[in-house]
């Protein structure tokens, strides 16, 4: 469980490279994994997440624009209902007031009695009248119906009656007048027999239109209202009323027909405006029909499902984003482990020719300072010979002397040159069956004298379940020997060496040869099976020890390897197999 | 006629003609040649008790000239003695018959033993 969650951050952010790595660096295919990685990781997200992203995006703006485009449609349509109801009873009205001017004429309109009949008569058809009037052309009221005393009220300066001269009928703003009411009045012009022309007057509340227009209003944000030409407020707003009974927003562009536009209120809130100029058949009016309706309101529906695609769009890139680096980190690693493998058989094989290359050579030496040992030998043989055997030379001890100071040094050059030719070929393998205790037990006996004089405890545990082993006596005897050498140099008096073997399966054998020494640097501990590396003085090594320990555990089939840290020591593991393959030997 | 104790075939004219004479001092009388061709036709003409053989011959291979005397001449002793020779071609000269396997440089007295050995054992 530990191990596991000790391994999760490499899974997340993986460790491709190891201090001990520079070495393979020349012969891995990408030159820096991490850089390979966060590409693959960099595109694969690219690839997956830029179209999501660009669809969403395109989504949203059709969407939206479709929403815009149909609110504009619902708010015009709405605005044109709303014209034709306020137009509809603006223009009953007119029409009631010229039916009436028409069918009675002016003398029985300024008949009070009749005037109230008539009144009475209008309030039954259409409801909504509070007084009618007659005014003649001088502008004097000259016969009035209704709950006022208005009789003899001059309006000859009253724009609705100066516009009722002009087109023969008016509709007035929405004004409070000489009663302090808010009202509307219309009129309506007739010519009597003599030419002069008089005006039929009806004051309407505005309570019925306000009512009207409200049974438009469609939803908390909605809000419909009418206004003059400059803004002024006619009927009430919930909303959009400023100062001065003015509203808030722009007063929009003259149109005919009714229209739909995007805008802003005053707060700069998105808004939705539909309007309308309203003109009856008979008289125009300064109305503007204006509904208004925010646009957030109208939007919450798709915002909120926005929201909702947002979360599952975040939760699925997040998604998507681990899936994408676990499988990119787990196939670059992959990949990783591939190559450091294949550069690790690269620097062996290098190692492996180098070794070769250098026993060639060494192989040529000998062989071409071994004929020429050979005739010194011979001659000086001779000359000793002469010496030793003919009774001549007998008596003269000093020659002798110097001609076997030379053959001795013909013995020691015939030591090198066998030590080289070894080097070469390590001689040709011979199994037999081994048993690994007596091996180590054979070899540890060379240096029993050195360990008690140093105080060095020697440890061996081999099990007795290893078993017999079949490999080269010589060589494996040479390979722990040359070990044990190693580490009896490594380590100071007083320290221990630990001899352990264990089963690496059922046809593999592990010896561990440990110390507790000085321990190789990181510098050279990927160098010191190369020939000829030595970290011992000039003279006292020939850095050839463990290069050919090497050679010697590759010939034997096995493998080794090293691990040692400054200080605390090393420890060399020799795998061996339990059978070297005849085929492979010969 | 003249019976040599032992027959030396090296290339090696100088090494081999100072052998003789060292092996002359101890009393055994050696003929000398320096080829593998002139070495077969020499035992094929007279029997030797022992030759000196070294492997790598100008003409033919060592082991060739050993395989020769040893179909020719059953009883001699051959005893190979080369600069050169490996594990295996120890192997091959001995599958072959050979005596003995030396490398070179020689220890004149431990050859002289060995002699020695081999006239004892003779019939």
């Amino acid at each position: 469980m530990m191990k596991s969650l000790n391994r999760l951050p490499w899974a997340i952010w993986p460790r491709f490279h190891r201090n001990d790595d520079e070495h393979l660096s020349p012969y891995y295919t990408f030159q820096d994994y991490r850089q390979t990685w966060g590409m693959t990781i960099f595109i694969l997200m690219s690839t997956a997440l830029v179209p999501l992203v660009i669809m969403t995006l395109i989504y949203y703006q059709l969407i939206e624009t479709s929403i815009n485009t149909e609110s504009l449609l619902r708010t015009e349509r709405l605005a044109s209902n709303a014209r034709r109801a306020v137009t509809f009873f603006l223009e009953e009205r007119l029409d009631a007031l010229t039916f009436a001017v028409n069918e009675m004429g002016y003398e029985r309109l300024t008949n009070p009695g009749r005037l109230s009949e008539v009144l009475r008569n209008l309030k039954l058809g259409f409801g909504g009248l509070t007084d009618l009037s007659v005014i003649a052309d001088t502008g004097t009221q000259v016969s009035y119906a209704g709950p006022f005393n208005l009789e003899g009220k001059d309006y000859s300066n009253q724009p609705w009656f100066l516009e009722c001269q002009q087109h023969n009928a008016c509709v007035s703003e929405i004004f409070s007048g000489y009663r302090d009411v808010p009202h509307i009045v219309v009129a309506v012009k007739s010519v009597r027999a003599d030419g002069r022309f008089f005006v039929l007057r009806a004051t309407l509340e505005t309570e019925r239109l306000i009512q009207a227009l409200s049974s438009y209003k469609t939803g908390e944000h909605a809000d419909i209202f009418l206004v003059n030409r400059e803004g002024l407020l006619q009927t009430p707003s919930q909303f959009y009323e400023g100062e001065s009974h003015h509203m808030n927003i722009p007063v929009p562009a003259y149109s005919d027909r009714t229209r739909a536009v995007m805008s802003a209120d005053h707060s700069d809130q998105p808004i939705l405006i539909g309007y309308a100029f309203i003109d009856t058949n008979i008289a125009p009016t300064s109305f503007i029909l204006m509904v208004v309706k925010q646009k957030a309101g109208m939007m919450k529906v798709w915002l909120d499902l926005r929201s909702n695609i947002n979360w599952f769009f975040g939760v699925s890139a997040v998604i998507i984003a681990m899936v994408i680096t676990l499988t990119s980190t787990v196939m670059v690693n992959k990949i990783f482990q591939a190559d450091r493998q294949k550069a690790e058989t690269m620097v062996a094989a290098e190692r492996n020719c180098q070794l070769a290359s250098i026993g060639q050579l060494a192989a040529g030496v000998a062989h071409e300072i071994n004929n020429p040992l050979a005739l010194i030998n011979e001659t000086a043989g001779y000359v000793k010979d002469l010496f030793t055997i003919k009774q001549q030379y007998k008596e003269d001890p000093e020659l002798v002397e110097h001609i076997d100071s030379i053959l001795d040094a013909v013995d020691r050059c015939g030591t090198i040159t066998r030590q080289l030719l070894g080097f070469s070929r390590h001689f040709d393998v011979q199994t037999q069956p081994i048993d690994l205790n007596d091996m180590v037990t054979d070899v540890i006996n060379f240096h029993k004298k050195e360990a008690e004089y140093r105080d060095i405890k020697i440890h061996v545990d081999i099990p007795e379940t290893i078993p017999l082993i079949e490999t080269d006596r010589g060589k494996l005897q040479q390979i722990i020997l040359n070990l044990v050498n190693n580490a009896f140099q490594a380590i100071a008096n007083g320290c221990f060496l630990d001899i352990r073997a264990e089963m690496d399966g059922p046809e593999q054998v592990r010896l561990f040869i440990q110390d507790n020494g000085c321990g190789i640097s990181e510098d050279h501990l990927n160098k010191i099976f190369e020939p000829f590396f030595t970290t011992k003085k000039e003279g006292q090594g020939t850095g050839l020890g463990l290069s050919i320990t090497y050679g010697l555990v590759q010939k034997l089939h096995g493998n080794i390897t090293v691990q040692s840290k400054t200080g605390q020591g090393t420890t060399f593991v020799v795998t061996l197999p339990v059978h070297i393959q005849k085929e492979i030997q010969s | 006629m003249k019976h040599y104790d032992l027959l030396i075939v090296d290339d090696e004219q100088r090494y081999a003609d100072m052998l003789a004479k060292r092996l002359g001092l101890r009393r055994l009388t050696c003929k000398v040649c320096y080829d593998g061709r002139t070495a077969i036709e020499i035992i094929e003409g007279e029997p030797f008790p022992v030759v000196i053989l070294d492997l790598r011959l100008p003409d033919i291979y060592g082991t060739e000239v050993l395989t020769r005397i040893k179909q020719c001449r059953p009883e001699t002793a051959v005893i190979i003695l080369t600069g050169h020779g490996t594990e295996k071609d120890r192997e091959q000269c001995m599958a072959h018959g050979a005596h003995s396997f030396i490398n070179k440089p020689l220890d004149i007295d431990r050859l002289v033993a060995m002699m020695a050995r081999i006239k004892e054992k003779s019939p």
